[in-house]
């Protein structure tokens, strides 16, 4: 079904309440409706047509129409189609009704666009704070466009979330703010009875970074790829690939066949690095450090191929709207298989090794468990839906970037437990590796960046998006005026994935827990997105950016 | 002279060999260089001086690291190391029992003494993993007892030396290996501690001098348990003469403990549960050695 038709069978069916319907190529459908009857709309797109909710975006329109736009995303993944429903609300009073009844996994996203924009979700069954501080003033909310960026309210001590009680009889084992296995601050209220863990409370977004609002009111098109690069300090070229396709999309930017293949080697070289760190991790967090050890030693000379490739080991600063600014040339096609070959002979020893391992596997069976429907239900992404049965790839789903010209296999396992998570990512890191190749070999000659004449138009819209080594990462861009966007919206993967982190842990053992949260790979960062503009206080040396270059240079 | 060469091997010997362990076991199979083999003794000296926090207000915090030391220290002076035991006139099997269940009660009171809820629950892990432990020690001890006929454990390791390896006692020398591992506090049984699930568990108030009196009086631990295993169960060499009776149990300890190390480097943690039950099937194994020793064999 293309955008065009499933347009036309939501226009007979809601007729008047809708009151625009606009397909952007074959795979995009953008809808505007009466506000009223968003819940019915959400309703039938969830549970009739089995759409998945992707994220929701909340946008202070008031200096165009007096208003706020509201808009919703899902995605039907078996016919590549994603669904923007738009639905304006009165900038006097903003006020939307909640889909979560309906649609559990639009939770955070409803409170994050109350703490933003300042829009409340009307029946939302747990309104608590998300995103801003417990001491943020209540009616200041950031993202309006009336807010400047930068502000910094004054403090006030003694705030507090309003954190859930246990169940009767259970008690509470803190995991964080600060953990030592979590890398970065998240706090998990664990209830736990005995050993047993029977619910679990999050509170996040410590290290919220006003990334979007940046992006909206500071950047211009081009710096944003190298600020939102720098969302995750793992896998960040999903991001500024995903909004550039979203940008070049809006603008119809023809990007260079070359520059396709180029971003999807480096896509794939990030994952199989993301998934070496990853398992990692996994290891030492159940005090296997053996694995750590060996898989990080075993990643680093991918990290050095990066370095050749691109000029840094991470955060390659590669992406630019309308291509990339490097090109993979012939002369580290050598550089390329060779590390490759060596990273394939030894993953494919750990490939027999892991599930042979008797005790690795009495602790990773039967743990963490996320039932097929609860994953639908939360909406989860990437790995940890593909652990679930769940056979969501955007790389196959919605093709981006070259993946339509390549062979991608959807690594699916349905055990539902942290084995089943361990197992799709051994298994996607040999299919990248192949991946790369194939992309090696038909890497058409040519530019690796488009020619861009005239200035982005107001008023465009599109969104993108980018199977991240843990999941589906989205964008959705509204441009605007000053050669920047109106509106940026990101979405990491590990924003749904931690919404599953009840449901996971719930009947496991307290010491199940750290591997339980480690086994969808969470990024805080990715989820939180802090402004990168803080400077220890005094005490500590602050370098001036010549400094830093004249480091960089010297090393 | 025995007192030097028990208080030697358990204070000096133990620590060293817990950086051999680290260094050519650890280090080599994680393809890292490692730390020189004398950085215990290093961290012990820097732990003892650095200053004594009172984070808890509590006498048994004040006192625990000492009890557990001097505890595992008279431990080790009733275990034969080679030769007869400094004190082994003084106390059999049952008393060594009682000794090193002085050092775990002091752990868990620690961890109970300390208002939080980490070191609560490795306490709780302490406390159920010694009441699995424990009992295949006290099992494997009585069935040499009665082979020995005698609850002294330099008889026990003279019958051995003399009468050979009877069935039972080859069975219950590997039923103590598989809970060695356990009793030295190492992967996959490290699980009172588990740095990863609740950050050292009983000791996560602990600092200072008491931090290191309950790292040194661990690492004596090793040689302590490792010597019951070594000298009752595995005599050979115990007919040398002195100095090389305690070189050739050296070696052997050596040995055993860099076997733990090896396990303890291949091996994730288990949870408690399955160590549990882990342990329910070694005390099995135990006890059936026994019965075949009271039938004579």
């Amino acid at each position: 079904m293309t955008a065009q038709s499933f347009g036309d069978s939501l226009k007979n069916k809601f007729g008047d309440k809708l009151l625009e319907v606009e397909a952007a190529g074959v795979d995009q459908l953008y809808v505007r409706i009466v506000p009223e009857c968003l819940v019915e709309v959400a309703d039938y797109l969830y549970n009739d047509e089995g759409c998945r909710f992707v994220i929701n975006s909340g946008t202070d329109r008031r200096e165009h129409n007096g208003k706020f736009l509201i808009t919703h995303f899902f995605a039907q993944d078996e016919e590549n189609l994603y669904i923007a429903v738009h639905a304006e609300v009165d900038g006097n009073d903003p006020r939307i009704d909640s889909i979560t009844p309906v649609v559990p996994a639009a939770n955070w996203s409803e409170r994050e666009a109350r703490d933003m924009v300042g829009v409340a979700p009307e029946g939302h069954p747990d309104p608590r704070r998300l995103v801003l501080a417990d001491d943020w003033p209540e009616d200041l909310y950031p993202l309006r466009t009336d807010v400047e960026h930068g502000i910094k309210p004054e403090s006030c001590p003694d705030v507090a979330m309003p954190l859930v009680e246990p169940p009767e009889g259970a008690s509470v084992v803190p995991i964080g703010p600060y953990f030592p296995v979590l890398e970065e601050p998240a706090y998990f209220r664990i209830f736990v009875e005995g050993e047993t863990v029977v619910g679990a409370d999050y509170r996040g977004f410590y290290n919220h970074r006003g990334v979007e609002k940046l992006g909206c009111s500071v950047l211009t098109y081009n710096q944003i790829p190298f600020m939102a690069e720098r969302i995750c300090g793992i896998c960040g070229f999903v991001h500024s690939c995903s909004y550039c396709q979203a940008v070049e999309r809006a603008a119809g930017i023809e990007v260079p066949e070359r520059a396709e293949y180029v971003r999807t080697i480096m896509l794939e070289v990030e994952r199989v690095q993301s998934h070496l760190l990853w398992l990692g991790i996994a290891g030492h967090i159940i005090g296997f450090d053996t694995v750590l050890m060996q898989t990080w030693r075993m990643r680093e000379p991918l990290m050095w191929l990066c370095e050749r490739i691109t000029g840094n080991r991470k955060t390659y600063g590669m992406n630019l709207i309308g291509g990339v600014r490097r090109d993979i040339t012939a002369d580290v096609h050598g550089d390329i298989t060779d590390v490759l070959a060596k990273i394939e002979k030894e993953w494919r020893a750990l490939y027999d090794a892991i599930p042979g391992d008797p005790t690795l596997m009495a602790r990773l069976k039967g743990t963490g468990e996320l039932p097929e429907e609860k994953a639908r239900e939360l909406a989860v992404a990437g790995p940890t839906a593909r652990g679930s049965g769940v056979a969501i790839d955007v790389r196959v789903d919605h093709p981006y970037a070259a993946y339509d010209r390549l062979d991608v296999k959807k690594c699916v396992y349905d055990s539902c437990d942290n084995v089943a998570r361990v197992l799709v990512r051994l298994d996607e890191t040999l299919d990248a590796i192949d991946i790369i190749r194939q992309a090696l070999d038909d890497m058409p000659d040519g530019p690796i960046m488009a020619e861009i004449g005239e200035e982005i138009p107001a008023g465009l819209e599109a969104m993108s998006a980018v199977e991240a080594p843990r999941g589906e990462v989205f964008h959705w861009v509204l441009t605007g005026e000053e050669n920047r966007p109106e509106r940026w919206r990101v979405r990491a993967p590990t924003y749904a994935n931690l919404q599953a982190v009840p449901t996971m842990v719930t009947g496991d053992a307290l010491a199940d827990v750290p591997i339980d949260v480690g086994s969808f790979d969470p990024c805080f960062s990715c989820t939180e997105r802090m402004e990168v503009t803080d400077l220890k206080s005094g005490i500590i040396r602050v370098y001036t950016q010549d400094e830093v270059l004249a480091l960089r240079q010297s090393k | 002279m025995t007192f030097a060469i028990n208080l030697g091997l358990a204070l000096l010997i133990g620590p060293l060999l817990a950086g051999i362990v680290r260094k050519v076991v650890r280090a080599r199979v994680h393809s890292r260089q490692g730390p020189p083999i004398t950085q215990p003794f290093y961290d012990l000296l820097k732990l003892l001086g650095k200053e004594d926090l009172q984070s808890v207000p509590s006498l048994v915090v004040q006192y625990a690291p000492l009890v557990a030391f001097a505890s595992v220290l008279v431990a080790a002076l009733l275990t034969p190391m080679g030769m007869r035991a400094p004190l082994g006139q003084y106390g059999d099997m049952i008393v060594f029992a009682y000794f090193v269940t002085i050092a775990a009660v002091a752990v868990v009171m620690t961890g109970l003494a300390c208002a939080s809820p980490y070191s609560m629950i490795g306490a709780g892990r302490e406390i159920m993993m010694h009441l699995v432990v424990e009992p295949v020690l006290i099992i494997c001890l009585i069935t040499a007892a009665i082979k020995a006929g005698s609850l002294l454990m330099w008889d026990m390791a003279a019958w051995n030396y003399l009468n050979g390896p009877a069935p039972s006692m080859v069975v219950t020398a590997v039923v103590l290996f598989l809970a060695l591992q356990a009793q030295v506090g190492k992967l996959p049984f490290d699980i009172p501690e588990a740095d990863q699930e609740i950050m050292g568990g009983p000791f996560i108030e602990l600092s200072g001098p008491k931090l290191a009196m309950f790292q040194w009086a661990f690492f004596a631990r090793q040689v302590v348990y490792a010597s019951v295993l070594a000298v009752i169960f595995i005599p050979w060499g115990l007919g040398f003469a002195f100095p090389w009776n305690v070189g050739a149990h050296l070696l052997k300890v050596i040995v055993l403990i860099v076997l733990v190390g090896v396990i303890d480097v291949v091996n994730p943690r288990l949870r408690i549960d399955q160590a549990m039950s882990y342990f329910f099937w070694v005390i099995f194994v135990a006890i059936v050695a026994m019965a075949l020793a009271l039938i004579g064999v």
